[in-house]
């Protein structure tokens, strides 16, 4: 016979097409957070939380050296204290081959641009082979130290958490001490220390990239004028409130993880893989998450498959439960992504603000970011380049959180307020010059909206007006450092834009389970990262059932079968919410079924509660199905049910229907337009005798396409806004140069902002539809925190009159640009 | 962190003779916010063997006006301090210093006492399990000199130390011109803080405690006012700060006092700003000239310059807030 093989299209334009206009749950404001008792109260349970009978506690040394080997260990003493029951050296055979290798880490496409998943489309070379590429969270226990920090050498576990600790105190390691480099820059110079020879044994590179779209040489021919300035990114941390853990329980043949993780069961299939472990043999148990913001999600760090591997070993060794954890300070050696950026730019643009041209010249530490998406992204700019270089230093690996688009947010916010500051024009004029999709206009833009069922909106457009009336733009925008306040202080103003990031791809599945008393469970498995999503989806399902939103329930934690989309607590609902709500719609088709359809036992027949109907011609309301053409003919769905389990089903759940959903691929995917922009405005007066900023308002207005829970989506601006604020102005990972050892890991002496830091923050939602999640929504958090910085530089700069591009801009900083300014013009007024 | 002992002193002479006993290997615990994180984090290379809580000795946290003197018992909160009406009309500086220092909840843990006494912030100092074996802890090396030194002092070292004095209430009780009396003495506040034994931050022996703060009552014509630049309003200690007070007769200064601190190992009083002050009207060019002849000076480090700036900054605005 001959088969012709088929293809499995993934459709990446996937969306909503007929959204309906009115709903009754989605939407509204004022639905209580689901979780929000248990969390408010302190019941809600954390990884760390989680205590079983028998549970040994196990502790990581960590190297005091940034750069070091290992030349001896003693971990005599240490066996020999009292209450602990075993150490785990890095010599330990058991070690061998449970560090994560090559394409292993296919799960953090940040690393690698070889098998398919990674987000880039440019040409980029590794700068070592495959083999090589080793990073080193992926290594377990090893004999050589690339940072302060890195747990190397031995793990004990013990009976409490203070031995465990005690016991650390007691290895005695010999030291071999390396040398180091601290900065991207100075790992590039001929000569440099090389910062970790086991991967790059000639020099430090560990990727270049080049990109090119259209001919920048061209685009500054024709330009009116060119500029180049430099800007700086120096590294920032997670600094999550729940500092990182998991326990694991090997029980005969099968294993329980506790996971602390954003990608729980991307880390148990590595987990699995090491292990010689089938998959149905291991389960997860994903308690809630302390705020991670994504920094707990690559499963292949050390924080994450390091701590995994270590307690799976010990715990099939002693046969008890074992809690691995860090402390605050451990909890510090992971950094953002885009560690340590230095970037140069060439910008050709013309008197009307059109840009004609972008070159951006970057140089990261490992794991760094491009710089240029979001020109490609967001603008109809026809010439861009980008040169990018990543150099290997010894300080902490980084990765993602919210998000990886830190750098490519801020390049774009830094060329439009150059250009913008150049020409002295309004910046949202430039802004709206340039809008447009890969180097194609608004017109173009607008064509693909119509041919592909969207509305055809002008979102950035909206964002702008909605913004500026906030701010009161038109009264309050001004020339550059023209502004004294009556306190002395410098009026700024700044604004900004981007589009969410649109990292609305993956694959997600999940249950929609009717009780037989007519109440809901969701079943699938996701991480609490993000905000909210317990109540969002129960929403969705209430919504497309009809039913009352306290009938629906979803406790996400246990592994069910099912799994949402976890990677990205910010953008998931965009995949997700088709889940649940497919598995809603069938579920509610399958309800209406039962009400109409008699169930015949061998001689018997028993009729439903309308047994006259079609489930056309029934709907359901309330938690109440009726009769659409007389709705006083009505019966509960509890009713129902139980009359479809024939009044016997009180321990089964008679109505159970599921959804799988696959849409796009990972990040930037060429002709898959963003079309929802976003608009950030600031406020800030700078002191200009202490360099001191402060911002007295931030307006966000976010396209989000469709909010389902508003509040929800305005949590995650307020969040955003202290985040972004204080990256702006002081989030920084210091490290002594001498030593690279880091002097600030500590929630006192590491800056987060909080909410006694900001006056006003005013947050306002845009619904154009126009995303590619269920409903048209397109997410929200990615940006935001990401943004603010942006905006933030571009208030200082409007109130001083000179540029502060090295991020964070602390008060140094700022009182060198003011007096910068002072010498230009002679004083600030 | 390591095992200690700990005693509720029911009385100061217990305390005291606790003290003796252990022979310079205990501490006084009062709010604990700042001993409970050194012990925590090891930072010392050998922790004391015991605390001794004071915070069980009855009556030592008034706040009192007798005569022409203020009395403040060391177990007085940060908190309370802060609220205190007296405080906010009479003694402004410190009611602010006071409302200034850290956050709400610490304020609520944290005594006078122990903000005068508490022990450097400098980060190498403070880094976990003594990583940084500096000077202060018996080593050999300032390890700010050539190294992160944004926060450290701009007017050089004492005993090669740079680690400036963190506290918010010592400037305002220096300015205010503060007596502190110990179970041995009564000291000047201004001479409180010695710079001779590295390991110590004031002049407290092993043995002695701490028991009152007694500021002189200002006269009528007398105004006082701190402020702090920190970088977060919730909480931080200060990059600067500074407390002045100012005596008027007419509209002339009679007499000028002025405390900077987190400038130098030690609150760092300007004699020669007070100095120049006296007789003249607090206008704009004299304050300006103040704030120059305080930081005369400095001789910044290599990423610590821009303390200047602020310093002058802070001490032309509690001057002119004094007007």
């Amino acid at each position: 016979m001959n088969k012709k093989l088929g293809i499995m299209e993934i459709e990446p334009l996937v969306r909503d097409r007929y959204i309906q206009e009115e709903f009754s749950i989605i939407g509204k404001r004022g639905i209580a957070r689901m979780c929000g008792k248990e969390k408010a109260s302190g019941r809600a349970e954390y990884t760390r939380d989680v205590k079983l009978p028998g549970m040994l506690y196990c502790r990581i040394l960590s190297s005091p050296y940034a750069h070091a080997r290992i030349k001896s260990i003693n971990t005599e003493k240490a066996e020999a204290l009292p209450g602990v029951r075993a150490v785990l050296r890095y010599d330990d055979p058991e070690l061998q081959g449970k560090e994560l290798f090559g394409l292993e880490t296919k799960f953090n496409a940040g690393h690698l641009a070889t098998d398919g998943q990674a987000f880039y489309h440019g040409k980029e070379e590794l700068a070592v082979t495959l083999e090589q590429w080793k990073q080193g969270a992926g290594r377990i226990l090893d004999g050589v130290a690339w940072w302060e920090g890195h747990p190397v050498g031995a793990a004990v576990a013990a009976d409490t958490p203070e031995l465990a600790e005690e016991a650390l105190t007691l290895i005695e390691v010999e030291w071999e001490e390396l040398p180091l480099v601290l900065n991207p820059l100075d790992a590039l110079k001929p000569g440099a220390p090389l910062a970790a020879p086991e991967i790059n044994s000639k020099n430090n590179i560990i990727r270049k990239l080049k990109i090119e779209h259209g001919d920048v040489e061209k685009g500054f021919k024709e330009a009116d004028k060119v500029i180049k300035f430099d800007a700086r990114r120096r590294p920032y941390t997670v600094a999550e409130a729940e500092p990182i853990s998991d326990v694991i329980l090997w029980r005969g043949d099968n294993v329980e993880i506790w996971a602390h993780q954003q990608q729980a069961y991307d880390g148990k299939m590595l987990f699995a893989l090491k292990m010689g472990l089938p998959l149905n043999k291991i389960k997860l148990h994903v308690p809630y998450q302390g705020s991670q913001f994504g920094g707990g999600g690559n499963p292949m760090m050390h924080h994450t498959h390091g701590v995994h591997m270590i307690s799976g070993i010990l715990s099939k060794r002693l046969g008890r439960p074992i809690k691995t954890f860090y402390d605050r300070r451990d909890t510090f050696y992971n950094l953002s992504q885009d560690a340590d950026c230095h970037t140069s730019f060439k910008v050709g643009f013309n008197n009307d603000g059109t840009i004609t041209a972008v070159k951006i010249d970057n140089i990261c530490a490992k794991m760094g970011q491009y710089g240029i998406d979001h020109f490609e992204e967001n603008t109809r700019i026809p010439n861009l380049a980008l040169n990018y270089l990543e150099a290997q230093i010894n300080v902490a690996p980084a990765y993602w959180f919210r998000c990886e688009q830190n750098h490519n947010a801020l390049c774009l916010s830094l060329v439009f307020e150059h250009v913008a500051a150049e020409l002295g024009m309004d910046p949202t004029i430039v802004a709206l010059k340039n809008d447009g999709v890969e180097g194609k206009d608004m017109e173009y833009l607008s064509k693909f909206k119509k041919e592909h069922g969207f509305p055809d909106r002008d979102s950035l457009r909206e964002c702008i007006e909605l913004g500026k009336k906030a701010i009161d733009w038109d009264n309050k925008w001004h020339k550059p450092g023209t502004k004294v306040l009556p306190n002395g202080k410098l009026h700024g103003i700044g604004f900004t834009w981007t589009h969410e990031w649109d990292d609305t791809r993956g694959v997600a599945c999940a249950g929609v389970l009717m009780h037989c008393d007519g109440t809901v469970d969701i079943l699938s498995q996701k991480s609490d990262d993000g905000l909210n999503a317990m109540t969002t989806h129960c929403q969705i399902v209430a919504e497309e059932m009809g039913l009352k939103l306290e009938d629906v329930n979803f406790r996400m934690f246990e592994e069910v079968g099912f799994q949402m989309m976890t990677p990205d607590g910010s953008c998931n609902l965009a995949v997700d919410a088709y889940v649940t709500r497919n598995a809603a719609r069938k579920a509610k088709q399958k309800l209406l079924e039962y009400a109409t359809t008699p169930i015949k036992l061998i001689d018997i027949e028993y009729p439903p509660a309308f047994p006259n109907n079609y489930p056309d011609d029934l709907d359901v309301k309330d938690s109440i199905v009726f009769l659409k053409s007389d709705p006083s003919k009505n019966v509960p769905v509890a009713e129902v049910v139980k009359r479809a389990t024939l009044n016997q089903g009180g321990t089964r759940a008679p109505l159970f229907t599921w959804s799988w959903h696959r849409q796009g691929r990972y990040g930037t995917e060429k002709g898959r337009h963003r079309m929802c922009r976003q608009a950030y405005f600031a406020e800030v007066e700078v002191d200009p005798g202490t360099g001191g900023v402060e911002v007295k308002k931030i307006v966000n207005v976010n396209d989000v396409g469709k909010a389902i829970s508003p509040e929800t989506c305005e949590g995650q601006q307020y969040g955003g806004d202290y985040m972004g604020t204080g990256r702006a102005l002081a989030e920084e990972v210091i490290y002594d140069p001498k030593t690279g050892v880091r002097l600030n890991a500590n929630l006192l002496d590491y800056k987060v902002w909080t909410m006694r830091d900001i006056d006003t923050t005013v947050n306002l939602l845009v619904e154009t539809g126009m995303g590619y999640g269920a409903y048209g929504l397109n997410g929200i958090g990615e940006c935001i925190a990401t943004v603010v910085p942006g905006v933030i530089g571009a208030a200082i700069y409007n109130a001083i009159g000179e540029w502060v591009d090295d991020h964070p801009m602390t008060p140094d900083k700022v009182l060198k640009a003011i007096s910068k300014a002072k010498a230009k013009r002679g004083g600030l007024r | 962190m390591k095992r200690f002992k700990h005693y509720d002193a029911c009385t100061l002479d217990e305390a005291v003779s606790l003290l003796k006993e252990f022979d310079g290997k205990a501490n006084i615990i009062a709010g604990g916010t700042d001993i409970v994180g050194l012990f925590k984090d090891n930072v010392f290379a050998e922790s004391p063997e015991a605390l001794i809580n004071i915070k069980t000795i009855p009556g030592l946290d008034y706040v009192q006006e007798e005569e022409d003197m203020l009395k403040i018992g060391p177990l007085a909160l940060l908190e309370d301090l802060a609220h205190n009406k007296l405080l906010k009309s009479n003694y402004t500086a410190l009611a602010e210093a006071a409302r200034r220092t850290a956050s709400p909840h610490i304020r609520e843990m944290g005594t006078i006492g122990g903000n005068i006494c508490q022990f450097s912030r400098c980060w190498y100092y403070r880094l976990p399990n003594n990583r940084f074996n500096c000077i202060r802890k018996g080593g050999k090396d300032c390890f700010a000199e050539e190294g992160e030194n944004r926060y450290h002092s701009i007017f050089g070292n004492v005993k090669d130390c740079l680690a400036v004095h963190p506290s918010d209430t010592a400037p305002a009780l220096i300015a205010l011109e503060a007596k502190v009396k110990t179970t041995k003495r009564v000291i000047e506040m201004a001479d409180f803080y010695q710079t001779e034994d590295a390991k110590k931050f004031s002049i407290l022996d092993s043995d002695e405690i701490l028991i009152e703060i007694q500021i002189p009552r200002p006269s009528e014509s007398t105004k006082s006012k701190f402020e702090k630049f920190a970088i977060r309003k919730s909480i931080d200690f200060p990059i600067v700060n500074c407390a002045s007070k100012v005596e008027f007769e007419g509209d002339k200064v009679k007499k000028a006092n002025i405390c900077l601190n987190a400038v130098f190992v030690t609150p760092y009083v300007p004699k020669k700003a007070e100095e120049y002050l006296e007789g003249k009207a607090l206008e704009l060019d004299t304050v300006e000239t103040a704030a120059q002849l305080a930081l005369q000076d400095a001789k910044p480090l290599s990423k610590n310059e821009y303390k200047i700036e602020i310093a002058k900054s802070l001490i032309k605005k509690t001057l002119l807030a004094c007007k």
